[in-house]
């Protein structure tokens, strides 16, 4: 029975090459199989960064993309999210170092609505005031990272480390660091969704809100 | 990355200390191409996770695979996880070693266990062992 219903659908299903966003020069992520264009619509594809750009040195990077359009027989992604992997992640912690990590919302330029997750890690054990005034830089310059950058530019920073090794630049003085990663960037909201939410959205008084009291 | 004449999968490799569970699908983790689990191969519930069964299963499914023209799989194992063990079972090295044998091309292979941010309480030990 199985055999004959695989070889079945295989007669109906057509593939689709997955491309990679214009931001990563349209390169071949892989292909999907479906009967039905509407199909492959939200599905997500995941490589490494390695694999885009080969260089077999940057495999600890994870990008996951969402393909948002479909042609006759490929099929258009956008940028979902980017992640370390979890071995990597796992690699650089070490015992009596401290690990300061932070999560950040933030609206880049063109209200493209991204979070991002620094991670910094020190040589040796921080005290509480260190690692709460390192969270407090890394939390700054993402958020200054995002008011200034479109959301290409502002992924594109991610990806390559130049946002990490400013927050490495600047948080160093505060407390040896060995190490700072962006460990993962996700897409949150579209500028449609933002503005729909801000459409929407009532303004409350204080005086209204109520309280346990 | 990928030539035309090569085409790539994901191998999900489920295994714990009860049984191995393996599917393969495209690389979008959407539509299912083969799968298996340790029954297939054992008649004994008591040896759905050994690694002799999982060999089996993934000689299997390496056919069904290559029928379907696909040539390169990345993996991704997983034990139990949860509250229970974090690391893959004994069928987990055996399925991927056995893949590789059977000629299929064997790129990423990554550990997908779920591991909770403190959940819930794991389960008491079992007496005699």
């Amino acid at each position: 029975m199985s055999e004959r219903s695989v070889s079945r659908t295989k007669q109906e299903k057509r593939w689709y090459t997955v491309l990679a966003p214009e931001q990563f020069d349209r390169e071949e992520l892989g292909e999907t199989p479906a009967d039905e264009p509407e199909q492959v619509l939200d599905r997500t594809i995941e490589t490494t960064l390695g694999d885009l750009t080969n260089n077999a040195s940057e495999n600890n990077t994870k990008l996951t993309f969402k393909i948002t359009d479909v042609g006759s027989d490929s099929a258009y992604t956008e940028f979902k999210e980017h992640s370390l992997t979890r071995d990597y992640l796992r690699s650089l912690v070490r015992r009596g170092a401290s690990k300061i990590e932070a999560y950040v919302t933030v609206l880049t330029t063109d209200d493209y609505r991204v979070q991002v997750q620094p991670v910094a890690f020190t040589t040796k054990k921080a005290d509480a005031s260190q690692e709460k005034a390192i969270r407090e830089t890394m939390v700054e310059m993402v958020e200054s990272a995002a008011e200034e950058r479109t959301f290409e530019e502002l992924i594109d920073g991610i990806v390559e480390g130049r946002l990490s090794s400013a927050i490495y630049g600047e948080a160093k003085t505060i407390y040896p660091l060995r190490r700072v990663e962006i460990q993962k960037a996700t897409l949150e909201a579209h500028p449609e969704e933002v503005a729909e939410e801000e459409a929407t959205s009532v303004d409350v008084d204080e005086e209204d809100v109520a309280t346990d009291d | 990355m990928s030539q035309d004449d090569e085409k790539w999968g994901i191998a999900h490799v489920h295994a714990s200390f009860n049984n191995t569970v393996m599917t393969v699908t495209d690389l979008t983790g959407a539509e299912t191409i083969a799968k298996s689990s340790g029954g297939t191969a054992v008649k004994q519930n008591r040896d759905e996770a050994s690694p002799y069964a999982a060999m089996q299963m993934a000689e299997s499914v390496a056919e069904e695979i290559k029928a379907a023209g696909i040539t390169g799989l990345h993996v991704r194992v997983r034990g139990p996880g949860g509250n229970l063990q974090k690391s893959p079972g004994p069928g987990a090295q055996a399925t991927i070693r056995a893949l590789a044998r059977s000629g299929i091309e064997i790129g990423r292979i990554e550990d997908v266990t779920p591991i909770p941010h403190d959940g819930s309480r794991a389960p008491k030990g079992k007496g005699g062992y």
